[in-house]
């Protein structure tokens, strides 16, 4: 499974990259593949508050239902309206074009506390 | 107890197959592929399953055919050997669905029982305790089962064995298969054309993989039930079974009153004279999020049924359902599924969501 090495992990296999002020969302390849064909994605409101680790949307594949949980505390800037109809680019690029959301975060060290990419690839391949 | 493994496990596992288990054995939820590209390439080509969970017992001798008919609810007298049906075995307390069953008549005093994996023993025992003047044994372990199913399945498997390509809708023969002699129904549970087929254990991965080099794709189970729900095939555990009796599925026409006693024919007559309190319909929803199993559908805010399989529809493009609803509601109804708390729009519809 591929875990880059320049962002931060949950152990809900979320991922998280800063990009200035901005935290960018997604999940992971092992997520991605553990879900199987990805149908839909329910996607969080453009102005939604997270409060971190709290559920903000849904990945539905053919076989099941997994929540999104929000990596950072934050407020919802941009959401990644491709996927409404193309979600099968969370399985073809899940750190690329499958990108979820950006969350202006409160504070921007929440995203130092999550997991390294070894710390992540241990807890997967564990 | 560890799940079973298909005659054929070695070749889903080289072949990259995600396995999961599903009915106590162990099998092949999608390959590679995915479940989306299989599910197309069955409507669109040809695929193979390993169904090889199916049971399969076998029910021979002079009193094998009076055994089935009074185990069973559809009539083997309006078939014949050499030919396939469906039918229940029901609950006679309440007239549910224990089981939904393939037969295949083989020879005049030898039949093929197939049930659902989870259902083996069920079945087993009814027949064992209801039958007279003839032998019932599991040869479960003896053979795998391959489905072949899409509108290029017959084309495909043609070079292979044309005997088995022209094996009729409902029709079973033997046939050879790659070098094994196998046994081949017109059967399938896809909505497409196409045929499955018993062959011996031991030769059974020679025959995957004379099929596959055909241009027959493996696909799994993931992909099967896809298939079948757009089809608008029940599946034991979701359409039918404990507290589902077959008219509530719509699938009366496989309860014949009219060739003497079964098991559960009392309790069935009952629920004909009363009408069902519910029957299984079809819901499209507006948009692609798959209905579950479990959510409530309502009707101008009130409960009207409960959604027994639900996914995402590849053919339509959206969230496809099938449902027991209340008897009066009627394709066309604009209806509401509770998707964990959210109302997802959906009507009511007439399966099958797909025709060929």
């Amino acid at each position: 499974m591929h875990v880059p090495e320049n962002l931060r992990y949950s152990p809900d296999h979320e991922w998280a990259l800063v990009d200035g002020d901005a935290v960018r969302v997604g999940i992971t390849d092992y997520a991605q593949d553990a879900l199987g064909d990805v149908v839909y994605v329910d996607l969080p409101e453009v102005g939604a508050r997270l409060d971190q680790g709290s559920p903000f949307g849904e990945v539905e594949s053919t076989k099941s239902v997994s929540d999104l949980y929000a990596p950072v505390a934050g407020t919802v800037t941009e959401v990644n309206q491709d996927l409404v109809d193309a979600p099968e680019r969370l399985n073809e690029d899940p750190y690329g074009e499958g990108w979820i959301c950006v969350i202006a975060p409160d504070d921007l060290s929440q995203v130092g506390n999550m997991l390294d990419p070894g710390t992540y690839r241990s807890l997967i391949e564990g | 107890m560890s799940d079973r493994r298909s005659p054929l496990h070695s070749a889903h596992v080289a072949a990259g197959a995600k396995m999961v288990p599903f009915g106590g054995w162990e099998m092949p939820l999608h390959y590679e592929t995915g479940t989306l590209a299989e599910h197309l390439a069955c409507r669109s080509g040809a695929v193979a399953f390993d169904v090889s969970h199916l049971g399969t017992v076998r029910v021979t001798g002079s009193g094998a055919l009076g055994s089935l008919q009074r185990a069973f609810t559809n009539d083997l007298e309006r078939v014949g050997p050499g030919r396939a049906q469906y039918t229940h075995l029901l609950d006679p307390a309440d007239a549910s669905v224990t089981d939904d069953i393939i037969v295949w008549w083989t020879g005049p005093e030898h039949f093929e029982v197939m049930p659902n994996a989870s259902n083996t023993d069920r079945v087993l025992a009814a027949l064992r305790t209801g039958s007279s003047d003839c032998g019932v044994a599991d040869v479960t372990a003896d053979r795998a089962v391959i489905a072949v199913q899409g509108p290029a399945a017959r084309d495909r498997l043609r070079p292979l064995s044309p005997e088995a390509a022209a094996v009729g809708r409902f029709r079973v023969a033997a046939a050879g298969v790659a070098g094994a002699e196998a046994t081949v129904a017109g059967t399938g549970y896809t909505g497409e054309d196409g045929v499955e087929m018993a062959v011996p254990a031991d030769q059974a991965a020679g025959v995957w993989q004379a099929l596959v080099s055909a241009g027959i794709a493996p696909a799994g189970l993931g992909a099967r039930d896809t298939l079948r729900l757009e089809a608008g095939l029940p599946l034991h555990g979701h359409e039918l079974g404990p507290g589902i009796t077959s008219r509530q599925a719509g699938m009366g026409w496989v309860v014949r009153f009219d060739k003497g006693d079964f098991r559960g024919r009392e309790a069935a007559w009952v629920e004909r004279e009363r009408g069902p309190s519910r029957v299984l319909r079809g819901l499209v929803a507006k948009d692609r999020r798959p209905p579950r199993q479990g959510c409530a559908v309502r009707r101008n805010g009130a409960e009207v049924g409960v959604v027994t399989s639900g996914n995402f529809s590849p053919v339509l493009g959206r969230g496809i359902a099938l449902a027991l609803m209340a008897p009066e509601t009627n394709a066309g109804d604009e209806v509401a599924i509770d998707v964990r708390g959210r109302d997802l729009a959906a009507v009511v519809a007439d399966p099958p969501f797909h025709r060929r």
